[in-house]
């Protein structure tokens, strides 16, 4: 592939950044991370993200400068395999293991990521959401079968963690190209509320407030509770709830909340949380598309990197993430997509507008892969 | 010197009533101008995402300023730092203006659901 690399400035998008040039293996040097703060450099998840990816590869090559402003980063092989690592607790599993989404399917071998950390935190995407949405969307491009899993073996709250979780991926030699145009409606809903080293009765006082809400519309609502106990609760105390509304034609849309860690602000009532929540979920709806908001990316790269052929996806309004991960598609694959906005019609009443993305896959295929 | 100011006085009004008329003049092309605006807004969504992007570049030599001639103050741009500097998060923070209280807001999507209104041709399995 192609040399010639590129060059960034700032620590965000720093994840998108390097999985990029990981699949791209076109090798990226990021300058100027956060050069005029008063701790200057990578922080210390950023240099966790880092160790995590080199486990996963195999040959890549960092360099950091002495202050930790400029990152020099020129991809290896993408090894995948048996891999354990303590993701650093200032941010939740779900920030590492978006990437590994991502980078799983293409790897020499199945990966097998054994993480543990801060399973849910109100920042990132936690691992519960993960699970119920981002890996059905995976399937829809061909990443499917026994061994594609994600399971919370142990829950762990921020900031203290001392959760684990188990990622199992298989590998796939090309991605099939999806035609997502059609969202459905939405049949059901169904949520995890969890709640760890506090009492067992903040799960289903969370779920009945959510109802409450969400009973206007559906009927078919079933909220799990989730209280785990002893040396599956992790370090700190804490509750939340995540909701999915899964349609007829197997999209997925979530929503969620967590309470405030410990030590960090004002704390809330799960009567609270979960109507907020309920309220998060019915915005998501009203954004819409066939993609979660979150994973707007993730469907993005996949529709990239499928095979020759025309993809379709439709999504909500595109977030500022996304927004900047479709620049950086066009920096490292030079793959342009079709941006179609789809006004709802007047007499319509299903939620704003919604954008429908094009484009004719890459034709990426895993050479790595060992054939059996 | 009384007349004269009373007819300063209606030329004045005399210039609002056309004023207000003009307002008038020319509403329906100045309606069609601005349908063809919003046409134009619709696909700058492509120009929004892949069109030139203003760098959000800190300006070394613009935050510094001297002090006796010797030191240099930096101070930091907050507003264009959060472009480059900011948290690198997924989440697609909500639209705090809409109020999911409001029947309004509900009823927008309502046919979202299976318990909403149906589409001619199709049907609850």
């Amino acid at each position: 592939m192609a040399s010639h690399g590129l060059t960034y400035e700032g620590c965000n998008f720093f994840r998108q950044r390097l999985v990029l040039s990981t699949l791209s293996g076109k090798h990226v040097k990021i300058k100027n991370i956060r050069s005029r703060d008063d701790e200057p450099g990578l922080r210390d998840f950023e240099a966790s993200f880092i160790r995590l990816l080199d486990k996963v590869t195999n040959g890549s090559r960092i360099e950091i400068n002495q202050t930790g402003t400029v990152l020099f980063y020129q991809p290896g092989l993408l090894y995948g395999g048996s891999v354990e690592h303590e993701c650093n607790p200032q941010r939740s599993i779900g920030y590492y293991l978006e990437a590994l989404l991502m980078l799983a399917p293409f790897m020499k071998n199945p990966l097998k990521a054994n993480l543990k950390g801060v399973t849910n935190d109100p920042i990132d995407p936690s691992v519960d959401m993960l699970k119920s949405t981002a890996l059905p969307l995976m399937k829809k491009f061909g990443i499917d079968g026994e061994s594609f899993d994600l399971k919370v073996v142990k829950r762990g709250m921020a900031p203290g963690g001392g959760g684990e979780v188990v990622f199992t991926c298989p590998v796939r030699k090309t991605i099939r190209p999806v035609q997502l145009t059609e969202p459905g409606k939405i049949k059901r809903i169904r949520g995890v509320a969890y709640s760890v080293r506090v009492s067992p009765q903040m799960g289903n006082r969370i779920v009945e407030s959510a109802r409450s809400v969400l009973n206007k519309f559906l009927p078919d609502i079933y909220i799990y509770t989730d209280h785990m106990k002893g040396a599956n609760s992790g370090k700190s105390p804490g509750f939340g709830l995540t909701l999915v509304a899964e349609t007829l034609n197997g999209c997925f849309l979530s929503a969620e909340m967590s309470s405030t860690p410990q030590g960090q602000g004002d704390p809330v009532l799960p009567e609270d949380l979960g109507r907020n929540c309920a309220k998060l979920l019915l915005e998501e709806v009203y954004r819409g598309g066939c993609v979660d908001s979150s994973n707007q990316s993730l469907a993005l790269l996949l529709m990239t990197l499928g095979q020759q052929d025309v993809s379709k996806v439709l999504l909500g309004p595109l977030s500022p993430y996304t927004i900047e991960f479709l620049r950086h598609i066009r920096d490292f694959f030079q793959i342009m997509f079709k941006i179609e906005v789809q006004k709802p019609l007047e007499d319509e009443r299903k939620g704003g507008d919604k954008v429908l993305m094009t484009c004719v896959g890459v034709g990426y295929s895993n050479i790595s892969k060992t054939v059996k | 010197l009384e007349k004269q100011e009373s007819d300063e006085e209606e030329d004045e009004e005399e210039e609002e009533e056309q004023g207000a008329l003009r307002w008038k003049e020319g509403l329906q092309q100045r309606a069609a101008e601005a349908f063809l605006r919003q046409q134009e807004a619709a696909p700058n969504l492509r120009k929004l995402v892949y069109g030139s992007v203003v760098e959000a570049k800190e300006e070394e030599e613009e935050d510094e300023e001297e002090l006796g001639g010797l030191f240099r103050v930096s101070r930091p741009q907050k507003s264009k730092k959060v472009q480059t500097n900011a948290l690198d998060c997924s989440r697609f923070q909500p639209d705090a203006g809409r109020d999911w209280d409001g029947e309004e807001m509900l009823d927008s999507i309502r046919d979202c659901f299976v318990t909403g209104k149906w589409e001619e041709g199709q049907d609850a399995e």
